[in-house]
């Protein structure tokens, strides 16, 4: 559990969560493990504020902020994600559940984490999802996932060579209009390649955005 | 009364009796005369017969009487003649008295107790003063008066010419206040005075005419022709008036007739609209409690507005307050039929009072349930923050203490002390998942924040049997709506998954046509019972509460269902959006 010798130069972070208590408990473990707090904040414009201004390599977002207290945080996130493609985002989140997952990656596992709000207790399990997500991986709570799959655990091994090139375009964010474009396919192909990627990793029956984010953390889980 | 009709009779005879002796009045004048008269007289004695209260009735026999002893001055008989020069213009006091005190009886206004003052005055003291120079020897037929004091046909000439002319400025006034009164009226009003109020316009203006026209003017002749057609024809108004009270006593008994059946609160209404035929009638239900008029829906009644043209009587019972009829202000001139159909109603709208009551308090009963059903809700709700936000948050922050002192301890403390904080920050990290899990089951942060479907979709994820849940356009709905549809299938899915050792679980939602269809099947053992004790049961109260139903159906061996339906205009009009700690 020892965390990796701190890079040059550190990884900046933008917090944003109302509990002040709370901001500092990660604030104190990111800084004793060497990663940059360059600014924490407690509601959403403060955050794009701050993210604008500091350009941080990951902004750690609770999911619950100001003024309603619904899914503040989440939307911020994914105007983040947008407006700013180099900086990470770490969503946390008090509740177990699946259904914001496909809008915070939006088609896109690049720099994006979620995580449960109580894994922060985990300091240097934390800390590493945190600079993963700050040098571009994708990092979903374990049980997130578990709870998206049931009991199958996908395997990549019973995927053809043009259906693993396909994944791999998903798991960039490309839509199924650029995989066909991309790979000079008819969009009835890809379709088909998609589907049959969902039922040779067993992916339990959800909508199909679900399964794109299962899929994709299928394989990115697999290049480990 | 009777007495003055007798009167009226006799004159009238007696006067036939003068003009045939007589024999050089016209036939017209002798025949327009008596029918008038009499007409008259017999229109009075039924009028009086029907409403014996109404000055109306002995006002007609008056004029038919009156205009009888004008005929008396015919008489050759000295004391005959000498009555009937003192009464020569009786009719006109009594015809004026009687149109402006139509249909009630009395005199409304200043305006016109001066209107019928001045031609009492003029034809009961002027003409007899007139009288006392009238020399009536020198007629055709000579007669004798008694009371001349002085001849002087210039006097008695002037004096007639003064009698006639305020008899044109009253006749002005009276057609004046005829017109007013006919523009402010209603409808139900105007169908009463339609018939008199015509012909008194038209006998109005003749007599007007026949003070300004000369007595050489050939129109004058005309005139009164005129003048004997209204005055015949006046009576025959008089009878309509009385055949409508007639009516409305047929009115009243057809009511009655009605009221034998059970009548629903519109259908009295209808009923007592067409009694009185006003149908703006509304009725309001006295509610003592509130103190207040609803409606037969026990809604609350709008009451009257000054200017409204509307005006409101109050129906007792025992002393008791117990309706209100709100109706056109003209059916105070018909108060009589009003007066018969409160009292023929009364049982009848003391029945429909004590319904609209309990519609009221039923109403209000609802309304409580619905808003107990929100703030339970909307406790739920903001205790499931409060364990996140509050415990939660700092079990967190003390586990990852924990942690923080595990990792510098490590390998410089003693194993057992390090087996010890490894064994607290695992029971922590437990407590937290507990606590999640626990305040989940209070309320699904989901359902708030992305609605039922989701919610739903959540549910089946972390049930620990495939659910099949079929996919559905539902739209965000209010929070009671969103939390009810919920909670059913949760305690319908943990029933199935505790009881019915099911193989196959089934969920459809569905929301058409204003109303949210939920339903949860299980191929199980069935023979579920809804009053033994399960969740469903108070889940009942809560569906019932917005209006819905649950029902269950279990059979024995061939599973069970349990389906729901809930009007989605239930539950207040609480946005699903409204937020807040």
């Amino acid at each position: 559990m020892t965390s990796p010798p701190p890079q040059r130069p550190a990884i900046r972070v933008v917090l944003a969560d109302d509990a002040a208590l709370f901001r500092e408990a990660i604030a104190g473990l990111l800084r004793s493990s060497g990663l940059e707090v360059v600014a924490q904040v407690g509601d959403p414009d403060g955050l794009r504020a701050a993210v604008a201004a500091t350009r941080p390599d990951v902004a750690i977002v609770d999911i619950r902020m100001p003024p309603t207290y619904r899914l503040e945080g989440l939307k911020a996130a994914v105007s983040i994600r947008r407006d700013h493609p180099g900086v990470g985002v770490l969503l946390l989140s008090q509740h177990l559940e699946s259904h914001h997952l496909p809008t915070l990656l939006g088609g896109n596992a690049r720099g994006v984490g979620y995580l449960l709000k109580e894994r922060v207790s985990g300091a240097a399990a934390f800390v590493d999802k945190v600079r993963s997500v700050a040098s571009g991986g994708c990092e979903v709570d374990s049980e997130v996932v578990a709870l998206m799959m049931g009991d199958r655990r996908p395997d990549l091994d019973t995927l053809s060579e043009r259906e693993r090139e396909v994944l791999a375009l998903m798991a960039e964010g490309r839509s199924n209009r650029a995989i066909c474009e991309r790979l000079v396919l008819t969009p009835k192909t890809v379709e088909s390649h998609v589907r049959n990627i969902f039922t040779r990793l067993a992916l339990p029956a959800q909508p199909d955005d679900h399964r794109r984010v299962l899929a994709v953390l299928a394989y990115l889980r697999a290049r480990r | 009364m009777f007495l003055v009709s007798g009167l009226g009779v006799l004159l009238g005879t007696a006067g036939l009796v003068f003009k045939v002796q007589l024999g050089y009045h016209s036939l017209a004048d002798t025949l327009f005369d008596g029918i008038g008269g009499f007409l008259f007289v017999a229109a009075g004695v039924v009028a009086h017969a029907r409403q014996p209260a109404n000055r109306v009735g002995l006002l007609m026999v008056l004029v038919g009487t009156g205009s009888f002893a004008e005929d008396l001055q015919l008489s050759t008989t000295g004391w005959v003649h000498t009555v009937g020069l003192l009464l020569v213009r009786a009719s006109s006091g009594f015809v004026t008295h009687l149109v402006l005190a139509f249909p009630s009886g009395r005199l409304a206004s200043r305006l016109e107790r001066l209107l019928v003052g001045t031609a009492y005055a003029a034809v009961f003291v002027l003409t007899p003063v007139g009288a006392l120079f009238d020399d009536t020897r020198r007629g055709l037929v000579p007669r004798t008066n008694l009371l001349l004091v002085a001849p002087d046909s210039a006097v008695s000439g002037a004096i007639e010419q003064i009698v006639e002319t305020v008899g044109a400025v009253v006749a002005v006034g009276v057609v004046a206040v005829l017109i007013r009164r006919w523009v402010r009226a209603g409808l139900p009003l105007r169908r009463v005075l339609a018939p008199v109020f015509l012909t008194s316009l038209v006998g109005g203006a003749s007599t007007f005419l026949y003070g300004v026209l000369g007595s050489d003017d050939p129109l004058r002749v005309a005139n009164r022709w005129v003048y004997w057609l209204a005055f015949c024809l006046l009576p025959l108004g008089f009878l309509a008036w009385v055949r409508r009270v007639r009516l409305g006593r047929t009115a009243v008994g057809t009511l009655l007739a009605r009221l034998r059946e059970p009548l629903s609160a519109s259908e009295l209404q209808t009923a007592l609209a067409q009694a009185v035929r006003d149908p703006s009638l509304r009725v309001g239900y006295w509610r003592a409690d509130a103190e207040a008029f609803v409606d037969g829906d026990g809604q609350p009644l709008e009451m009257l507005r000054a200017d409204s043209g509307r005006d409101v009587r109050l129906v007792e019972r025992d002393g008791r307050r117990i309706a209100a009829l709100v109706h056109d202000q003209a059916l105070r001139e018909d108060g009589h039929v009003l007066d018969a159909v409160t009292a023929a109603a009364g049982l009848a709208l003391e029945n429909q009072r004590l319904t609209a009551e309990i519609r009221a308090q039923l109403a209000e009963v609802r309304a409580s349930r619905t808003r107990i059903v929100a703030a339970t809700d909307a406790e739920r709700r903001r205790l499931e923050r409060d364990l996140h936000d509050g415990v939660q948050q700092r079990l967190v922050i003390a586990a990852l203490s924990l942690r923080l002192a595990q990792q510098r301890l490590s390998g410089t403390a003693d194993p057992e002390t390090c087996a010890l904080l490894a064994n607290s920050t695992a029971n922590l990290a437990a407590a937290t998942g507990e606590l999640r899990e626990f305040a989940r089951g209070i309320h699904p942060a989901i359902l708030t924040d992305a609605g039922l479907m989701p919610a739903l979709r959540a549910l089946a994820q972390r049930t620990p049997q495939d659910v099949q849940l079929a996919e559905a356009d539902v739209p965000r709905l209010s929070p009671a709506v969103e939390a009810t549809g919920y909670f059913v299938i949760a305690e319908a899915l943990t029933n199935a998954l505790k009881h019915a050792q099911a193989r196959h679980l089934r969920v459809m939602v569905e929301c058409s046509a204003g109303l949210l269809r939920l339903e949860v099947t299980d191929d199980g053992v069935g023979g579920a019972d809804i009053r033994a004790g399960s969740g469903l049961l108070g889940l009942r109260d809560r569906v019932s509460a917005l209006d819905g139903t649950l029902t269950v159906h279990s059979i024995p061996g061939r599973g069970t269902s349990v389906s729901a339906v809930i009007p989605v205009g239930a539950g207040g009009n609480e946005s699903a959006a409204t937020g807040g700690r």
